[in-house]
């Protein structure tokens, strides 16, 4: 048995190799632009498409579907532990968040729509690790959905398959806020004409754009919809979510609930009253910040302890191994740090976030392809695992990183 | 499998086809409105020392009279007298005035380990209030309400500190509010800062 074994790490170890790219004729930007997608170019002015695609097997996609399924399950098991055990200030959840969390949870209507994990291994013989879920505020939906599907019809390739049923999963998971169950059948004669309100904060164009591909697809979905900035809305406790003296029951906003309870902690306040009183739903629903907090990593960590899926993670630094230092609620990877086996730092990302609370994750090596560039997998889950996209940049993928489409050989 | 399918299939399945072909829609802008914040009269703060000559909030309550503790690094405690405040925040004027306090810079140099004694307290709620007659020069300023939060030893601290200052006005249950991030910085960037 033991020699077994001892083969198969070797044989995995073989294994490990480059990414199969593949290049591909781009989309022009005019008609990029004409999409509303019109974050195609970064500010040192080159293509945040990549003209390349990743080529996957069905096995490889096949094996992203599973992980992410069972990630999900544990997460779910991992955010009712810090409900029961009131673990919120140990992951870090603003105080002021914890009411509308516990309300969130613990009712069927505050349906999660959709998040994005991101994970490492996969396409390069090595295996899936969680990197973070992104349940909160997740982006590149855009990219993901319509973009690198556009890409194969380019290319004429359109008889290939894509891991890739974001949309059609979307228009379920809405129809699924009003069935509140696997069957969707039932949503027409369930709808009751409730309106939904979509929403971002103003100025920023992929936000803004993300938000509007959303509220597309509900509408297509069925549902009565409108867009409104968020400082246009008015917010009260008893009468509900207004705008224009219409009244939403249903709210999405594309807007970090950690940045509502920092940086407008009336409104948590009111929101709070607002679910309390059975006003509007909102999504994401503000548990997702239980997931969105890298601190669930280290709960994770505590409740399936060397779990495939899993990386070690701690609220102190790992003790003799390579790690990466995370703020709690940092987002692109800002202040975050890769350190060596004697927790000194061999490179960093600068950002705001430097005086958050960190998490110390065990480092894992990207998939990296010929010219050392890092790729890291986004999985979206929308009630299951429904697509599939990549992100390529340096060790620490950050605002400047680059998202690269796939397709299933 | 159920997931992954021809593009063909979905295309005409859903409206993606018709998306494909318009693109998501535009939408009208309308005129923004500030918050107005009301602020209670004094603070008690204790500030520690995290590194030498680098200090955080601890913690920040409203109070009738402004009290601020120090906690130093040798583990002693001293309150600080008026006078001395008054000298903190008069040297960080003067440095707000000439460019060169990281609470007004735009990229203030890393502060891992806490900032320096006058920024501090000029960070925190207090500080503000106390020096009233500088005040306009950092709340019209959004790289000191970007740094501030910097001052604070965890964001927990910095929401709690905020949500206890900004009391809401005494009104019927039923007001409405608006103007929520209202105030926020436009971003040159056309892409998301969040996200993941």
């Amino acid at each position: 048995m033991e020699v077994k074994k001892v083969l198969h790490v070797v044989v995995a170890h073989l294994v490990a190799r480059m990414l199969n790219l593949e290049k591909l004729t781009p989309l022009d930007t005019d008609y990029l632009e004409s999409l509303g997608f019109t974050w195609h170019t970064d500010s040192d002015e080159t293509s945040y498409i990549s003209d390349e695609l990743i080529v996957i097997s069905e096995e490889e996609a096949e094996a992203y579907y599973e992980a992410t399924n069972e990630l999900y399950d544990m997460y779910v098991e991992a955010a009712e532990h810090v409900v029961q055990n009131n673990l919120f200030h140990e992951i870090g959840i603003p105080f002021n968040l914890v009411d509308i969390i516990k309300e969130s949870w613990e009712n069927d209507v505050h349906w999660h729509l959709y998040g994005r994990f991101d994970l490492s291994g996969g396409v390069d013989g090595k295996p899936i690790k969680l990197l973070e879920f992104n349940a909160d505020t997740p982006t590149a939906l855009f990219e993901t959905a319509i973009i690198q599907w556009a890409m194969l019809k380019k290319n004429n390739l359109e008889e290939e398959s894509q891991f890739n049923t974001l949309y059609e999963a979307l228009i379920d998971n809405f129809k699924r806020l009003v069935t509140l169950k696997e069957d969707v059948s039932s949503f027409e004669e369930q709808y009751d004409g409730w309106s939904f309100l979509f929403t971002s904060v103003k100025g920023n164009a992929e936000e803004e754009n993300t938000v509007k591909l959303l509220q597309h697809i509900a509408t297509d979905a069925g549902f009565e919809t409108e867009f409104a900035y968020i400082d246009d809305i008015e917010f009260c406790e008893e009468e509900g979510i207004i705008y224009n003296d219409k009244n939403y029951e249903l709210w999405f906003k594309l807007i970090p609930w950690e940045d509502i309870a920092l940086e407008e902690s009336d409104l948590a306040m009111i929101l709070t009253n607002i679910i309390k009183n059975q006003k509007a739903i909102i999504f994401n629903p503000a548990y997702t910040l239980l997931f969105q907090s890298k601190g669930l990593l280290k709960i994770l960590w505590d409740l399936y302890p060397n779990h495939p899926l899993l990386l070690e993670s701690s609220f102190e630094p790992l003790k003799g191994q390579k790690q990466v230092q995370k703020p709690i609620f940092g987002r692109e990877g800002g202040s975050v740090s890769i350190l060596d086996e004697q927790a000194q730092v061999i490179e960093s990302v600068e950002g705001e976030y430097e005086n958050h609370k960190m998490l110390y994750q065990a480092y894992t090596q990207l998939p990296t392809d010929e010219k050392g560039l890092s790729y890291q997998a986004g999985v979206f889950y929308a009630y299951e695992a429904c697509a599939l996209g990549f992100r390529k940049g340096g060790k620490i993928l950050d605002n400047m990183s680059k998202f690269v489409g796939h397709r299933v050989n | 499998m159920k997931y992954i399918k021809k593009i063909s299939t979905l295309a005409t399945a859903t409206g993606l086809g018709a998306l494909l072909a318009t693109g998501v829609t535009g939408c009208g802008d309308n005129s923004q409105q500030i918050e107005q914040q009301q602020q209670a009269k004094g603070a008690f703060i204790i500030i520690e020392e995290t590194a030498l000559g680098k200090y955080k909030i601890k913690d920040e309550f409203p109070a009738d009279e402004t009290r601020i503790v120090l906690k130093k690094l040798d583990g002693t405690e001293k309150v600080l007298t008026k006078a001395e405040l008054d000298e903190l925040i008069k040297a960080e004027a003067a440095k707000i005035d000439d460019g060169t306090s990281n609470l007004t810079k735009e990229n203030p140099p890393q502060a891992t380990q806490g900032m320096g004694l006058g920024e501090t307290i000029m960070a925190s709620m207090a500080g503000a209030m106390l020096g009233a007659w500088i005040g306009n020069k950092l709340f019209g300023n959004q790289n000191y309400q970007n740094n501030r939060k910097a001052g604070y030893k965890s964001p927990s601290t910095y929401s709690k500190s905020k949500n206890s200052f900004n009391k809401p006005p005494k009104r019927k249950s039923s007001t409405k509010r608006s103007g929520f991030f209202g105030s926020k910085k436009s971003s040159s960037r056309s892409r998301s800062s969040f996200g993941g």
